[in-house]
């Protein structure tokens, strides 16, 4: 009889996860609570981090067949697999942002794509270390600090490279706040962080209206790869400006978003499986990620150091980091820099311009290397 | 003609774009200088918008 309960009892529990669990599934479920504890304890992006570190945490549960074909988190990530979920997101960006501070000042506008100087230097070393030249631009677009864009890339490029690009791109853009600040210091004086800039000018309902109607045209001629996030975007922020349909802009914005920001977080964390994310390309594309951030950053900073030297010292050189996108993340960490110099300098209208075209100077990125590479 | 899929080729691909890119965002800096200008073609009136 004891012999009958032990074999039952050993045919229990290979039908549950214990048998498959390996040391493995316990780094990833550390690497998951450690998200979520980046994101309650230390704040750092909880919309994003609290989904992406509970799936991780999930997805390495083996008995769990939420990952798997016909699991619910599988549906979410074909979401992101089929490019659903990033022009969504794209329009619910487009929905939330006021473009005032970038159409206010245009001469940051240059910002935006001298801060992307880091995909191009990630893409150089993944190309050194072995990795194709499509492999390559995808790992190398992490520096342009847009999510959803990276997302759309790799799909276009290294489809197999999705789960860890979107890890790298979305953590390093929840640890921003981290990693932007020293480099912006080494590059800077405590002189030129206190620089406090002027005001900018009023930005008429019209310029407003007609911004999107403009981009939306600029990008679809020139940039066909990505038009479809872009022109999503310049959607949501033509409902915003109009002022005539608030229900529909608020809707976007608030409704729609959020949900995309769950199905986003939970697909991405359901990646971070580790049988398929514990391995040496992993950490190559981490570590060329980081690289792309720190590059992208100091090019931002050095080029707003020259901008600052040619208008006279009229330019906060930390504005420069913003330029690298992830609104309004990067904008934010050169507004509290600042701060911690110069109490009373508020910079973050300042920021939001170059952050603003950010976003535009990855996507012109992103576009470009598509064409160059024959991708469409 | 594509890039090839070289170290060469991955230069060549990054000073394409970084310089496109520039000379792209320039180009939308320049229009967005002239977007002061729209404002004497015409206003609209924001009241009037948020009436319906």
């Amino acid at each position: 009889m004891f012999s009958e309960i032990v074999a039952l009892m050993r045919s229990l529990a290979e039908q549950t996860g214990l048998a498959q669990l390996y040391w493995g599934n316990l780094v990833m479920i550390f690497v998951g609570c450690v998200l979520i504890y980046l994101a309650l304890v230390k704040k750092y992006e909880p919309f994003l981090l609290i989904g992406i570190g509970f799936a991780c945490v999930v997805a390495n549960v083996p008995g769990s067949d939420l990952t798997k074909e016909g699991g619910l988190f599988y549906y979410a990530y074909q979401g992101v697999a089929l490019l659903v979920v990033p022009p969504l997101i794209f329009l619910g960006v487009g929905a939330m942002t006021d473009f005032g501070p970038m159409i206010a000042n245009p001469s940051l506008v240059i910002l935006g794509a001298a801060a992307h100087l880091g995909i191009f230097v990630a893409l150089i070393g993944a190309k050194l270390i072995g990795f194709t030249i499509n492999e390559a631009g995808a790992i190398g677009i992490i520096g342009g600090a847009d999510g959803p864009m990276a997302i759309y890339v790799t799909m276009k490029l290294a489809p197999h490279l999705l789960p860890q690009i979107s890890v790298a791109a979305y953590s390093y853009m929840a640890l921003m706040p981290l990693i932007q600040p020293p480099i912006m210091k080494l590059l800077t004086s405590k002189q030129e962080r206190s620089i406090v800039m002027e005001q900018t000018r009023y930005v008429s309902r019209l310029e407003r209206i007609a911004f999107p109607i403009v981009i939306a045209v600029i990008v679809n001629l020139l940039l066909p790869p990505v038009a479809p996030l872009i022109t999503m975007m310049m959607l949501g922020n033509l409902l915003r400006e109009t002022l005539l349909v608030d229900r529909l802009a608020e809707t976007v914005a608030n409704d729609v978003m959020n949900v995309i920001t769950i199905v986003l977080t939970v697909a991405i964390g359901s990646t971070m499986e580790a049988s398929r994310f514990l391995n040496v390309q992993t950490i190559e594309i981490i570590v060329l990620g980081l690289i792309a951030f720190m590059g992208g950053t100091a090019s931002g900073v050095v080029a707003a150091k020259i901008m600052n030297w040619l208008s006279g010292g009229k330019i906060n050189p930390l504005v420069g980091s913003a330029g690298i996108a992830s609104v309004p993340i990067a904008a934010r960490v050169s507004h509290m820099v600042a701060l911690k110099d110069n109490p009373y300098n508020f910079l973050i209208m300042h920021a939001m311009g170059p952050n603003l075209a950010g976003v535009f100077g990855t996507a012109i990125s992103g576009g470009i290397m598509l064409a160059l590479l024959g991708v469409r | 003609m594509t890039v090839p899929d070289t170290l060469y080729g991955a230069v060549i691909l990054s000073v394409i774009d970084f310089f496109l890119s520039i000379v792209i965002i320039a180009g939308i800096g320049v229009i967005l200088f002239l977007f002061p200008s729209l404002n004497r073609v015409g206003e609209i009136d924001e009241n009037n918008l948020r009436g319906h």
